[in-house]
């Protein structure tokens, strides 16, 4: 028989878990850049509803890796696994978060015009889309390269973002008209380049997860 | 800034008859630090650990080849004597094992092999090493008793107490808390970090959470060779070698 069978176990058990939150956490992303895009509410709807059981995830994840801390006293890399774990549930949770903030703007944007500059905003949700899915694939497969890409296209979501930002304000003196408009997709483009800064936290956690290196604040440029 | 070496082996193999039990072992022991030595059943951990006081000479057919230094000085080809080293160099055993005599004399036993007659001297030191061992308010009052009268976890501290009234510069510790309950455990550990600021401490354990709480250094022996060592943090979180992680997560041994 395997040594240690049982924990081993009960770490696949918490992967399952994890992989489970991620999957919530990315489809709330999903559907919250569709409901802005498509302006479809009862979608924004389902992502705030949702959150809930992403939220409830994340305590029973937490409860369950407080639990192999102290019952199971993991040593070496089994413990990098929990503690990793434990940073990717705080980060996915709050992916969740900033998908809900996303589909509020959904929502609002929805029964206005639309405006224009709608560009950017969606390369800007494909990185941020691409960033969660990538950082999610780097922690199935182990893969600390791939990781490192989503650290590196941080810097192309934050770009994005400013960019954004200014495309907006111009837009606002020259039309006041759309200023309240305007302040909500501002608004939304910070929310995408939050979900790009929180799967960076994600990729960093495999790294450290991977190899013990702790990358935290080093790997943006 | 470096510490002190105080206790070096250089390539040291060691044979019992014709089985190599120890091969290549180089491993520097820092002046004040704790030292553990950890790896499965058999793997040579307790063999070297009883090589740095010559432990291995009373059993016969055993052999030392390659260097063991303390402060420099190599204790198999020196003038050093096996009694002066043991001096030097004190030992704890795994069971506890006072003699069936008097607290006190358990304590001013070495001194007096050592010859020492002064008897206020002997009342000071016994007082000292009682009091360094933790064991001193507990049996002040009590201390013309026998020592077999004492629990298991107080009858430790008391051999603690034995090794360190000749005031040795070196302890190893064999497992020493490992017949002990949780409570006497802690207090052993307790007692370790306060006498590492006198004494450089080697220790066997076999419970990995002893050496990760107790040592700044721990090595990993298996089947007689050291595999790994490095500074505890390191080893217990980041450990380079495969076999060290596969040991210490419990994935095998």
């Amino acid at each position: 028989m395997e040594q240690r069978a049982h924990f081993t176990q009960k770490l696949e058990e918490l992967k399952m878990q994890v992989l489970r939150m991620a999957a919530l956490s990315e489809k709330a992303v999903h559907n919250a850049v569709t409901a802005f895009f498509e302006n479809d509410n009862e979608m924004a709807e389902s992502v705030i509803m949702g959150d809930i059981e992403i939220n409830d995830l994340e305590n029973a994840i937490d409860k369950y890796n407080l639990e192999l801390l102290a019952l199971d006293q993991p040593m070496a890399r089994d413990l990098r696994f929990i503690v990793g774990t434990m940073r990717i549930t705080v980060n996915l949770e709050r992916i969740g978060d900033e998908a809900v903030n996303l589909a509020h703007r959904a929502m609002f944007l929805s029964s206005r015009p639309p405006l224009p500059y709608n560009q950017r905003m969606e390369m800007l949700a494909d990185i941020a889309k691409k960033m969660v899915a990538d950082s999610l694939k780097a922690f199935v497969d182990e893969d600390t390269e791939l990781a490192g890409e989503v650290c590196e296209m941080d810097n192309q979501a934050d770009e994005m973002n400013l960019k954004i930002l200014k495309e907006f304000i111009n837009g606002m003196v020259a039309e006041s008209r759309i200023v309240e408009r305007g302040v909500h997709a501002i608004m939304a483009a910070r929310h995408l380049e939050r979900i790009g800064d929180l799967a960076t936290n994600v990729a960093e956690a495999v790294v450290f997860i991977v190899e013990g290196e702790d990358v935290k604040h080093k790997c943006r440029g | 800034m470096a510490r002190k070496i105080k206790v070096e082996s250089i390539s040291l193999d060691f044979y019992y008859g014709d089985f190599k039990a120890l091969e290549d072992i180089s491993i520097q022991v820092e002046e004040n630090q704790v030292t553990a030595l950890i790896g499965p059943s058999g793997c040579g951990k307790s063999t070297y650990l009883r090589c740095i006081n010559r432990m291995n000479d009373l059993i016969p057919d055993t052999r030392v080849v390659g260097e063991l230094r303390l402060d420099d000085e190599d204790i198999y080809t020196s003038d050093l004597d096996a009694v002066s080293l043991r001096r030097r160099v004190g030992m704890v055993f795994q069971k506890p094992n006072p003699f069936p005599k008097t607290i006190f004399e358990n304590v001013a036993y070495g001194l007096r092999v050592n010859g020492v007659k002064d008897q206020e001297f002997i009342d000071h030191r016994v007082e000292e090493s009682l009091k360094h061992a933790a064991l001193w308010e507990e049996v002040k009052d009590r201390i013309q008793t026998n020592a077999l009268g004492l629990s298991g976890g107080q009858q430790q501290r008391l051999c603690i107490a034995r090794a360190l009234a000749v005031e040795p510069e070196v302890l190893l510790m064999d497992e020493p808390a490992s017949a002990l309950d949780p409570i006497a455990t802690q207090k052993i550990e307790d007692l370790i970090h306060e006498l590492k600021k006198e004494f450089t401490i080697i220790i066997v354990t076999h419970s990995m959470q002893q050496a990760a709480r107790v040592s700044d250094r721990t090595a990993f022996f298996y089947m007689g060779k050291l595999i790994e060592v490095d500074d505890t943090q390191t080893m217990f979180t980041k450990p380079q070698n495969k076999q060290t992680e596969d040991y210490i997560t419990g994935r095998f041994g």
